[in-house]
């Protein structure tokens, strides 16, 4: 290790929380535009950035009336930046929302296993659930023989509960050594280093990528 | 409500990634230090070099507050060594950036867009993950800046080509099972190749997937059964690193 790398790592140390968690959104955002499934809901970041964004916003308020050309330039600075921020968290909302959507019974049997939604998008999801099956009973289920109701039927071979495609494959970055991966069901085995790009299958990196090993990119 | 848009990141949305690099930046006039919701932004002091994220330093610039200082790999000299390396290694990419010491503790790791792989200080003879993006965007805003922006813009393009016919080729290496390394790629690269090459993928995989199948229950069942099977050896050796 040389005076350089002792230098960077006495500068990654003193990197402000905000940038911190700046790295983790934009990673969380980018893993669930790219991730076939839905993942687990980041709870205390997306606390964090959403009263950090609510007290951008008070100053912006509080400030506009300001006519001082010098204010009003950072407050052109501040408010790029919390269009930015607003930008990032509700792309990652709206493509969580979407998950839920296609696959609402599959993701509500997960998540009574393992937290896998937010208190809001729990709700979202059972009550949207509630209102299409009490309509699809009012409309037509009904008057089916009692056997064939059910919407999450299981029975037969094949299940009613639609899932996404879990081999999708998906572009992965290494961020510490992995050691091997061995994709199910092939002979494929692969050891992955730090730095290192691959195009892998997501059920073969799921767990990697929840522990913080791997990125999508 | 939900997002519309297909899996993977639009191009727009790449080059939104790309705006949170740091670049170098000459500043032309006094601004304070500001609290950002990404960290604090420091005071600008011309003609002191500051480190800003690139959609800050596109604002300053347009508003002709800064100039910016293209990173040392953005210049005709590591460009053409860049491009004569792409060129006559045909397996590959060109090499990538340094990468940082990993962190003593068990802090976060830091990637792309956010090492400082477009500063001033940067390295001159590696190409960092968004390097097309921010090429273009600098080339289109700050022309000015460059001391010969034809011939970095024509090398870019080189650039490109060179890559984007290696990719095309790799694409005879796609297999069902996936794991193809791609180490070097670029984030518009991805994007650009996101769909084909998973499709390639996902492709193939389904056509051999009742033989993998087979092959899974198989193994399944040998697990049960108590016998050893390689699946078992390999999922153990990555629990114990």
């Amino acid at each position: 290790m040389d005076i350089v790398d002792i230098l960077a790592e006495v500068d990654a140390d003193s990197i402000p929380k905000e940038t911190r968690d700046l790295q983790e959104l934009t990673r969380a955002w980018v893993a669930e535009r790219v991730a076939p499934e839905l993942l687990p809901y980041p709870d205390s970041l997306i606390e964090r950035v959403l009263e950090r964004i609510r007290k951008q916003i008070e100053l912006v308020e509080e400030q506009t009336g300001n006519m001082d050309p010098r204010t009003n330039f950072k407050l052109i600075i501040i408010q790029t930046e919390l269009e930015r921020f607003k930008f990032l968290v509700r792309s990652f909302l709206r493509a969580r929302i979407k998950k839920i959507d296609a696959h609402p019974l599959h993701i509500s049997n997960l998540h009574s296993l393992s937290p896998l939604l937010s208190t809001s998008e729990y709700q979202y999801l059972t009550q949207h659930q509630a209102l299409l099956s009490q309509h699809y009973a009012s409309s037509f289920l009904s008057q089916f023989p009692a056997g064939l109701q059910r919407l999450d039927d299981t029975t037969g071979g094949t299940s009613m509960i639609d899932k996404p495609d879990e081999d999708t494959a998906v572009f992965v970055r290494a961020l510490r050594d992995v050691g091997v991966i061995n994709v199910e069901g092939t002979d494929r085995s692969f050891e992955v280093k730090r730095g290192d790009v691959r195009v892998v299958r997501w059920s073969a990196v799921r767990r990697s990528v929840l522990a913080g090993d791997l990125e999508l990119i | 409500m939900a997002l519309p848009l297909p899996p993977g990141l639009t191009p727009p949305e790449i080059a939104f990634l790309c705006e949170m690099e740091l670049v170098t930046v000459i500043p032309r006039q006094r601004l304070e230090g500001l609290e950002l919701l990404g960290g604090r932004l420091p005071p600008l002091n011309p003609p002191h070099r500051t480190p800003l994220p690139l959609w800050l330093a596109l604002l300053l610039k347009r508003q002709r507050r800064a100039n910016i200082l293209p990173p040392p790999w953005l210049s005709p000299h590591s460009l053409s060594a860049i491009l004569e390396y792409e060129t006559k290694n045909e397996e590959g990419f060109s090499p990538t950036p340094r990468l940082p010491p990993l962190p003593s503790n068990n802090s976060i790791m830091f990637s792309p867009p956010f090492l400082p792989s477009s500063t001033a200080e940067a390295a001159p003879d590696a190409l960092p993950y968004h390097w097309l993006e921010l090429g273009e965007m600098l080339l289109e805003a700050a022309a000015d800046d460059f001391e010969d922006s034809d011939n970095v813009r024509k090398l870019l393009q080189g650039l490109r080509e060179v890559r984007m016919s290696k990719l095309r080729k790799g694409v005879e290496l796609l297999d069902a099972e996936g794991g193809i390394k791609m180490n070097g790629v670029g984030g518009m690269e991805v994007g650009e190749a996101r769909a084909f090459v998973g499709g390639v993928i996902d492709g193939l995989r389904k056509i051999v997937a009742s033989r993998e199948q087979q092959r899974r229950d198989r193994e399944k069942e040998e697990r049960e059964n108590g016998y050893p099977s390689t699946a078992d050896y390999d999922e153990d050796e990555m629990e114990m690193q």
